[in-house]
């Protein structure tokens, strides 16, 4: 707010040694990208290591090329990433829809308290078969998969947030005569932002793992599939690139998530 | 004078696992229109439950709590603003949650901000204002609704002991101004004798009524009583029937 301030000369040197800290580690950063992937490529090129195992990055570029230009590079993204968005929200919005009724009725927390555990704890890519038989092989045994990895987390995280709300909150707004309803909509779900924006974070990661598996278990196209097909028929290269692919849009989710919390907290 | 508030024999038991515990044993006591009456005790004796009791979110036991169909304000410990509203949502909110949300009523509530120093800070955030300022936003807040009774928890408990005296000062001039009935419940014998009318002193668990004083002092302003001779007087007569 107070850009015209006049820092002392000290002020001044400690800004910019903050400053210089920050720029540092940065070009550190790259530079380890960097360095890691040149000796990667040279370990290569000059064959010590077995390039047809490893890959290595030019290899990875001209797979992704490839796939470019006999165009189903956007087509293998694009499904993963429908798949992977569609699960997301699903998940996101069918968890905190249930986290509020067990919020709102003691009653439903108690008795559906032990399910919850044990649904969290079971690995959900057990369930893998009966997802085929019942959804079929197509996107929607994806979508349920990722729903199914998400939404157990989701729900938990979300009652927690809404459980933790300030008791002394709780008792002003009560004896301001608030309804359930008021406390909800006026307090629960405003002092609860933070943890949705967490949960929403953990989500990201939780839908990316959903659709994968999913596509491991069945599926004819998406980055799951390309990383099975390419295992199995000993392209390591297409493995490697559709690896990297998932990288960069796990990345670019998670960002979006920490755009949206900065925009949503900034004046707590 | 109109009574606002009164208790009659008075009993609260609490419940759980591990046994019921007597937390008031037959209180009675009244509280006038217009009055600033404080009640004092040890801390954990069943203060809280008692200001729970006068404003009905809580029913007794045994014996009758009569409110004259009175409103209710309740002042915290903290100020409990909310974090993601502004000064003025948060002033608001009574009326919000009263459904009373009106132009005429939110003009009201503005004027009040107005009146008591709070306009310049009507669009922060709570997060910007110092503690002082934070709890006169709280009263405010609570005035808001244009309540009969003010109840107040230790409403200074949490601000250290500086702001403190000037915020008891603060809180009880902007009472008497609007000319509200207060009823304030603490463990701090100076701030009772510096704002109350009558002062009621409270047993150890189960908590009870063991003395009632009027307190009457030419100053009216806490900090002013604060330098009576009196003063030290009342502290001591206090402070021995606390720790009886």
């Amino acid at each position: 707010m107070k850009n015209e301030v006049n820092y002392s000369r000290e002020h001044l040197l400690y800004l910019s040694g903050v400053k210089k800290k920050t720029v540092w580690v940065n070009v550190i950063r790259v530079a380890v990208l960097v360095l890691l992937l040149s000796l990667w490529e040279l370990s290569a090129q000059c064959n010590w290591i077995n390039p047809f195992i490893t890959s290595s990055p030019s290899r990875i570029l001209k797979a992704i090329a490839e796939l470019y230009e006999n165009g189903t590079l956007f087509y293998h993204v694009g499904t993963t990433l429908w798949e992977t968005l569609v699960g997301f929200f699903i998940a996101v919005g069918l968890g905190y829809g249930i986290a509020l009724l067990l919020w709102w009725s003691e009653a439903f927390r108690r008795i559906s308290e032990p399910y919850f555990v044990v649904l969290n704890a079971l690995p959900k890519i057990a369930l893998g078969p009966l997802v085929i038989i019942w959804c079929g092989t197509g996107s929607g045994a994806i979508v349920f998969m990722t729903v199914l990895i998400g939404i157990i987390v989701a729900i938990l995280n979300m009652l927690n947030g809404f459980m933790a709300t300030d008791e002394n909150k709780l008792l002003l707004m009560k004896s301001m005569g608030a309804t359930k309803l008021q406390i909800l909509t006026k307090l629960v779900i405003p002092s609860s932002l933070p943890n949705f924006i967490s949960m929403l974070k953990i989500n990201v990661g939780m839908a990316w793992i959903g659709s994968i598996m999913g596509e491991y278990i069945v599926s004819k196209a998406g980055i799951g599939y390309l990383i099975v097909y390419g295992g199995q028929v000993f392209k390591l290269d297409l493995v490697m690139s559709a690896v990297f692919i998932l990288c960069i849009l796990a990345a670019l989710m998670y960002a979006a998530v920490a755009l949206l919390e900065k925009s949503v907290i900034k004046n707590r | 004078m109109k009574e606002v508030l009164r208790f009659e024999n008075v009993s609260m038991h609490y419940h759980s696992k591990q046994g019921e515990t007597v937390a008031l044993q037959d209180v009675s006591f009244s509280v006038n229109e217009g009055e600033f009456v404080a009640i004092i005790g040890p801390s954990g004796c069943g203060k809280t439950t008692l200001l729970s009791l006068a404003a009905g979110l809580l029913s007794p036991t045994k014996g009758k709590v009569y409110t004259n169909g009175g409103s209710f304000g309740y002042m915290l410990q903290k100020d409990e603003l909310f974090p993601w509203r502004t000064i003025e949502k948060n002033i608001f909110l009574p009326l919000e949650i009263k459904r009373a949300d009106t132009p005429e009523h939110r003009a009201r509530a503005l004027a009040l901000a107005e009146k008591y120093g709070l306009s310049q800070f009507l669009k922060n955030y709570p997060s910007s204002l110092s503690g002082g300022m934070r709890q006169r936003a709280a009263l405010i807040r609570t005035l808001s609704v244009d309540p009969d009774v003010l109840l107040l928890d230790e409403p200074f408990s949490a601000l250290d002991y500086q702001t403190r005296l000037s915020v008891c000062d603060d809180v009880y001039k902007i009472i008497r101004e609007e000319q509200k009935t207060a009823l304030l419940i603490t463990h701090d014998i100076s701030e009772a004798i510096s704002v109350a009318d009558r002062i009621f002193v409270l047993s150890k668990r189960p908590a009870s009524i063991i003395a009632e004083h009027a307190v009457a002092f030419p100053e009216t302003e806490p900090l002013k009583r604060r330098e009576n001779k009196e003063f030290s007087r009342w502290f001591e007569l206090l402070w021995k029937e606390l720790n009886v």
